[in-house]
Parts: C-alpha cells; sequence; structure tokens
C-alpha cells in the first residue's frame, strides 16, 4: 500500500494488481480442492494466495505472459509435460501460476523438483507452500491418485541448464514419466514456453565446477556471479506458453513394457512439443533483449 | 496361535500415559481381563483397580521372567521403549541399547517361551529419519535411516529391527506386531514433539515448515485395543489422514514462538540442551524435513472412521489442558 502511496505522489505507474474479486474467485475454487488450505506436501492456499498477489504483476507485466491453447485444457488431471529452460526454474513459476490465472477452472499444478530444491532454507518450503514436490516416483503416483495434475520437465537439469549455444535445443527424454502415466492412466498435455531462454541472454555453463561444487549447475553470466544477487534478475523476455492437444495414453500399454515400445511414445512427446516451440519461436514477441542475442544457428533456426 | 481369548495381559512400561489410558480401554473391552503392568517408574492411584497388578522392575532382571511362570499371559504389549528426551538424562546411549535392544529381545524370547500369543511392540516413526528427499507417504518397508544423522537414534532402529527379523522368524508360532506410530499427543502424554508443541517462545525454524502427522492418545490406545484380536502379524504405521505444518500448528493454537533460522537453532540447542531444552537434536531433523507415514496398510484392518480426533481437535484439546 504504501508503495502505491508513493508511486502516487512521485507520478509513476505501478503494473496493475489482480483485482480482488478475481482473486477471491480463483481461491474459492481452489478451496474446494484443497479444503484443509494443506496437504501432506506442504501446500499452503494461505501462502499461494500470497504469491499469487505478488506474483501476479511479475507474470502479466514484466514476463507479459501469454497462454496459447488455453481452452484445450478440460477439468481433469493430466501429466503435463513441458521443455525446460532459462538456467533457474522461473518457467517452471510461470506455468503453474498460468494454470491458477488463465485457465479456467484453476488448479495448483504441482511441479517435481530436485531434492537440492527441497534442502533449500526459505525457498524450499516457499515452493512447497506453492505446489512443489519432490521428484520421486511414489510422490507422483499420490498425487495423481488423488486427480491432481502434475507439471514435469523430463529433460531434467539438462534442460534448464544449457549454454547460449544450446538455447531451445530439446535435450532427450527420460521415460519415468510416460511410465507412471500408463500405471496412473493419465493424459499427458504437452506444452512448450517460449521466450524464457532469453532471460540470461548470454550463459556458459561451467559444468566442472558445478560439479566440484556438488551443484547441479553452475550458469556464468556477464552479470552472475559478478553482480551478486542482482546478476540473477532475468531480463524481461516475454514468455508465451503454448499448449498442445492431450496426448491420450494407451490403453493397451502396459507400464513395464520395454524401452522399445515406451521410447516409441516418448520420441513422438518430443516431436509434438518441438513442433509447439517452434510455432511459438516463430510468432516470438521481441524486446530490447532480443537484439542483444547472437545470432546462434542451431538446427531449429537462429534465435 | 490366534488370539480368540483375552484373559491376561502384560503391559510393559505401565507408568507412561499411552499404558494406563490402554489399559482403561482393554478393561472396557475384555471385563473379565486381569492386567500385569510393570514399570522401573512410580505409579500412581490410577493402577490401584483391583484388576490390575502393578510392578515396580526393571524388565532386564531375572524377577521378570518369573512373572511369565507365574501368570499365563495371552498378550504382551510392550510400551517401554525409553525414549531419547531431556526427561531421562540419565538414559544414555549404552542404556538405552540395553533396554530397548537386549530388553526387547529378553522379552520376545520369553514370551514365544511362554507361550504368549501376541506381542505387540511400540515402535516409532523416528525409525524412518527425517529427509529433504522422503517421498511423502513412507511406507512399513522404508529404509529405516534414523540413525544415518543421529547415531544415538541406534537403539531405537535396532529395537524395531530386532522386533522385525524376531516377527517372520517365529511367524508361525506367535503373533508378533509392530506399530510404527507419528507423534503421539494428548493431556496424558509428554513425549518431546508434544512438549514442543504446547510449549510457549520455543524456537521455531523460521526457514523450514515441514507437515507433521499427529495422532491423539486415546486414538493410539485404540488401536492397541484393536490390534489385540483384528490386526495380524506385520509392521503398521499408525497415523490419521491428516497433516498439519508446524507454522500452522503454532499459529492455530496461537502460543507466541520464536522465529529463528534452522543454523541458529541447530547451534542454540547445543547450547542450552542440557539446562532448559526438552528437545533432543534429532527431533529439530523434524521440524525441517518431512517425514510423512502411509496408514494404508493399517486401515485395510481398522473400521470405517476409526479415528475420533481431528488434527484441530487434538491442537484444542492440548491447548485448554
Amino acid at each position: 500500500m504504501e508503495l502505491r502511496k508513493l508511486s502516487k505522489l512521485i507520478n509513476i505507474r505501478l503494473p496493475k494488481t489482480l483485482d480482488g474479486d478475481e482473486l477471491n474467485r480463483i481461491f474459492a475454487v481452489l478451496e474446494r480442492r484443497h479444503p484443509t488450505g494443506e496437504d501432506p506436501w506442504g501446500l499452503n492456499l494461505k501462502k499461494s494466495r500470497e504469491s499469487v498477489k505478488i506474483g501476479y504483476p511479475i507474470y502479466k507485466h514484466y514476463f507479459k505472459t501469454r497462454v496459447i491453447g488455453a481452452h484445450k485444457v478440460q477439468d481433469r488431471p493430466y501429466m503435463v509435460v513441458s521443455n525446460h529452460s532459462g538456467q533457474i526454474a522461473i518457467d517452471g513459476m510461470l506455468i503453474t501460476a498460468a494454470f491458477i490465472l488463465d485457465i479456467w477452472p484453476p488448479r495448483i499444478l504441482r511441479s517435481m523438483v530436485e531434492r537440492f530444491v527441497m534442502t533449500l532454507p526459505f525457498f524450499g518450503s516457499f515452493v512447497a507452500a506453492n505446489g512443489a514436490v519432490l521428484g520421486d516416483r511414489s510422490n507422483c503416483e499420490h498425487l495423481l491418485n488423488r486427480e491432481e495434475s502434475i507439471l514435469v520437465f523430463p529433460e531434467g537439469v539438462r534442460g534448464v541448464s544449457k549454454s547460449t549455444n544450446e538455447f531451445y535445443k530439446l535435450q532427450n527424454f527420460t521415460q519415468g514419466f510416460f511410465r507412471l502415466c500408463l500405471k496412473t492412466k493419465t493424459d499427458i498435455l504437452p506444452i512448450a514456453t517460449v521466450g524464457a531462454e532469453e532471460f540470461y541472454p548470454f550463459v556458459y555453463q561451467a559444468r566442472g565446477l558445478a560439479r566440484k561444487l556438488g551443484l547441479p549447475a553452475l550458469p556464468l553470466t556477464p552479470f552472475f556471479p559478478t553482480l551478486g544477487v542482482l546478476g540473477i534478475v532475468p531480463l524481461p523476455s516475454p514468455v508465451d506458453i503454448i499448449i498442445g492437444d492431450p496426448y491420450p495414453i494407451p490403453q493397451d500399454l502396459s507400464p513395464d513394457a520395454p524401452d522399445k515400445l515406451i521410447n516409441e511414445h516418448v520420441y513422438r512427446i518430443e516431436s509434438i512439443i518441438r513442433d509447439l516451440i517452434t510455432q511459438g519461436r516463430a510468432h516470438r514477441r521481441k524486446f530490447w533483449g532480443t537484439y542483444l542475442l547472437p545470432s546462434v544457428k542451431g538446427p531449429y533456426g537462429p534465435h | 496361535m490366534a488370539l480368540t481369548n483375552v484373559n491376561s495381559i502384560l503391559i510393559i512400561g505401565m507408568a507412561g500415559g499411552l499404558a494406563k489410558i490402554t489399559a482403561g480401554l482393554l478393561l472396557k473391552t475384555y471385563p473379565e481381563a486381569t492386567i500385569v503392568g510393570i514399570d522401573s517408574r512410580e505409579s500412581d492411584q490410577f493402577l490401584k483397580d483391583g484388576r490390575i497388578k502393578y510392578q515396580r522392575m526393571k524388565y532386564t532382571r531375572s524377577n521378570f521372567e518369573k512373572l511369565f511362570r507365574n501368570n499365563k499371559f495371552d498378550a504382551v504389549l510392550h510400551l517401554g521403549r525409553i525414549s531419547h528426551t531431556q526427561a531421562n538424562p540419565r538414559a544414555h546411549l549404552a542404556e538405552r541399547l540395553d533396554l530397548n535392544v537386549m530388553g526387547t529381545n529378553r522379552i520376545l524370547e520369553l514370551s514365544l517361551h511362554f507361550e504368549v500369543k501376541k506381542v505387540i511392540i511400540l515402535s516409532t516413526y523416528h525409525v524412518y529419519g527425517a529427509y529433504a528427499d522422503n517421498p511423502i507417504f513412507l511406507k512399513e518397508d522404508s529404509i529405516l535411516r534414523a540413525s544415518l544423522n543421529h547415531p544415538e537414534l541406534r537403539d531405537v532402529v535396532e529395537m524395531d529391527q530386532l522386533a522385525s527379523n524376531w516377527m517372520w522368524k517365529y511367524q508361525h508360532q506367535i503373533e508378533t506386531l509392530i506399530l510404527r506410530p507419528c507423534s503421539i499427543v494428548g493431556p496424558q502424554i509428554r513425549n518431546a514433539m508434544a512438549q514442543y508443541l504446547v510449549t510457549k517462545y520455543v524456537p521455531v525454524p523460521m526457514d523450514y515448515n515441514p507437515m507433521l502427522q499427529l495422532i491423539h492418545e486415546y486414538d493410539m490406545a485404540s488401536v492397541l485395543v484393536h490390534a489385540l484380536k483384528y490386526i495380524p502379524t506385520g509392521i503398521y504405521n499408525v497415523a490419521t489422514d491428516e497433516s498439519m505444518s508446524v507454522h500452522e500448528i503454532k499459529n492455530y493454537m496461537n502460543i507466541p514462538y520464536i522465529p529463528v533460522p534452522v543454523f541458529l537453532l541447530e547451534q542454540l540447542a547445543k547450547v542450552i540442551n542440557r539446562t532448559f531444552w526438552s528437545v533432543p537434536d534429532y527431533l529439530i531433523d523434524y521440524l525441517k524435513y518431512p517425514c510423512i507415514l502411509s496408514n494404508t496398510e493399517l486401515k485395510k484392518h481398522l473400521p470405517p472412521n476409526f479415528f475420533k480426533f481431528s488434527t484441530r481437535e487434538i491442537l484444542n484439546l492440548i491447548k485448554q489442558d
């Protein structure tokens, strides 16, 4: 509130916040889904309401997030499968926010995170309160059986931690997510996030040093670690979340089927997401940071 | 060797709050039964019920065997695990290993020798350990990792494992049940977690907020009584379907607390543990990372809506207390 008063005083317009009625409408639905306000994985509706309130201007005005294909999402559980990009998992937060703010009825996506994240003070409990859970097979299974939707990045750390010359190159998917879908009979919702790679346009992944320090990745940028915490502020690259058609899970395939049979489907899902990325990049909104990007020629065209 | 008639029951750890409630419920369910209760601690008035014979003794002593010889026990409830808390300052690891591991072994051997039909051992959820990579809903076959970070919990893990090995080895001669309950809370329970929850101005981690499962002492006692006849040999987690975060519990109870970062809490505990603190070092892990139990196995043997107290009701009760 003080910030608003100050902004009026010095005549600077602050980004529009989420309308209180709209927030109530969204959380009325979420409260029906999670009547106790908490769940065993640490979800906390009070805290996630605060996060949505604070995060809205960042989602809507800083990253100017657009959701394309929201009408394809039905009110049922999905395994949401996305490409991973942007060095830190901001893409995961934006996708989670999209499922609360731009898709009706809203639901809190349970994103799978690395064990490392859960050990971090403050951040671990913050992401858990907002729906993230430890990426563990039994966690996934329990959540899907409870009709929750899950967000997975089958590229894993390899996907999020790419150097500039690897931007938008989809890494090979692991199979675990597909076997789980078969076991729980959950359909897959393929999505692509475009724009997150440009959060940090020049990145060199110091993989050797990261291994020595016991870190999953160590991105070096012109501003990080030179400017410290300030160096991790992402550029305001507009983000598009493109939702594909749900991929129905084959009913006749066993979760213990040989790799060959599973891979057929996994490759198909990879290819769907690759196509969504290409579509998204074709309609990519430019921002001043785009012009800083080196023209890297990858298999899917220059940036 | 299934238990059909319950005439004589031995309860070890009789001076504890849970044992007293269980004894009361047992006598209500089996009015003809007699209970022999033993403990190394003093007893109080409640135990002077005609059907309860209380004896102050250590179950490692030779007169313990006499008990088995002179009474034909149908069932033995071992609720006498010595916990690792400030409440037992003299209970060092060696002593706890002796009582909890060697003592449990003795109880099991005597039970087998004197043809007891059912033995119920009360273990704890602490055996699993609280870790960041714990899946939510730990099943009974999860690895017992408590002593990896806290060697002082070795006795708890060894006691549980000893009982498990025993259970499978003699499953055709004696029914053995191992119960691993979540935090038991109630007006008569004075364990470390229960005290931590009701005490004002305790430091609470501000940077972590794991979920906790609580079970009311009456519900736990009901599980023990029900287990006597209706739950077969096996290991069972005991927990309700609910869970609540540490911060939410403190806020709900409206108890003032001091938020501190965990690294400070760990150092603080080391410094003041011997004088004011009633929370053992290992419990800090449970205030940092989750250790949530799956109750699926147990629920297969319980009637629907078995648990009477919700988490909020439990907290209201201990708040009023």
